[in-house]
């Protein structure tokens, strides 16, 4: 495992990747960086999750949103009617962590993403 | 459908707590076919989702626990900040449909990683490691 400064320009590194990939699909980010933490600087995967949530605090999409706002892809109704049902299940999810493992539960999520991404793919391309 | 929205909403928030994610990689594609969005106006409605610090609840459930990196994860807020701007730079000029691929690709590879990732965990020593915290 690679140390000190070394290890934090690594991690900068990482972060910028998942920022391209945050700004490009208007996601947060978290879901490359809890693997990418866990399989390049061993961070346990409860561990790995947490510093992912604390590195979502800060508004980091916030410069691509307005991109995205300036050529009026913001349908902002619905963004306010989902924030607080995530926030909600935000809380209930971190106190259920405790008593999942969360091995099968991930796997399955890969699972369920993979089809989604397929199913994406597929309807843009090929239909 | 302001009731479909607002319980789509909680099912993602469970997911951010349970994986530690945004919750951007469900949101977007439940908005495209649930809501019937365009590919760049449920992106861009994503990004607007996770402006708030929706995972500060989830968050210190796992701050409580220990769990948390600060350090890592304050270089990690700076690097995506600067990321995703980069980011938005090359996805506004796509056409919609070829984004939309392109998401589907990058929701395959981001299976793979975490899948991969649970098989890492799978190892004895992880997996004592793991038992030693509980």
């Amino acid at each position: 495992m690679p140390k000190g400064i070394g290890r934090s320009a690594g991690i900068l590194a990482v972060a910028c990747i998942c920022g391209i990939a945050s700004g490009m699909f208007g996601i947060g980010g978290g879901v490359l960086l809890v693997p990418l933490l866990g399989l390049l600087f061993a961070f346990g995967q409860h561990r790995a999750q947490g510093t992912s949530l604390i590195a979502l605090i800060p508004p980091t999409g916030i410069l691509a949103l307005l991109a995205y706002a300036r050529g009026g892809f913001v349908s902002w109704k619905t963004g306010l009617l989902l924030i607080p049902g995530v926030f909600l299940g935000g809380i209930l999810g971190g106190h259920l962590v405790k008593w999942i493992k969360p091995v099968k539960m991930r796997q399955i999520f890969a699972g369920i993403l993979f089809a989604l991404g397929a199913w994406q793919a597929f309807a843009a391309w090929w239909q | 459908m302001t009731l479909v929205i607002l319980l789509l909403g909680l099912v993602v928030g469970v997911l951010v707590g349970l994986l530690g994610i945004g919750g951007g990689v469900v949101l977007v594609p439940a908005m495209v076919y649930l809501l019937h969005m365009d590919q760049h106006m449920a992106q861009g409605t994503s990004l607007f989702i996770l402006l708030p610090p929706i995972g500060l609840g989830a968050l210190r459930e796992y701050w409580k626990q220990g769990q948390v990196d600060l350090k890592a994860g304050l270089l990690c807020a700076l690097g995506m900040l600067v990321g995703a701007y980069a980011g938005s730079l090359v996805a506004l000029p796509l056409a919609s449909r070829h984004l939309k691929g392109m998401f589907g690709c990058f929701l395959m590879i981001s299976a793979v990683l975490l899948w991969r990732k649970s098989q890492v965990e799978g190892r004895p020593s992880r997996a004592a490691e793991e038992t030693s915290h509980a």
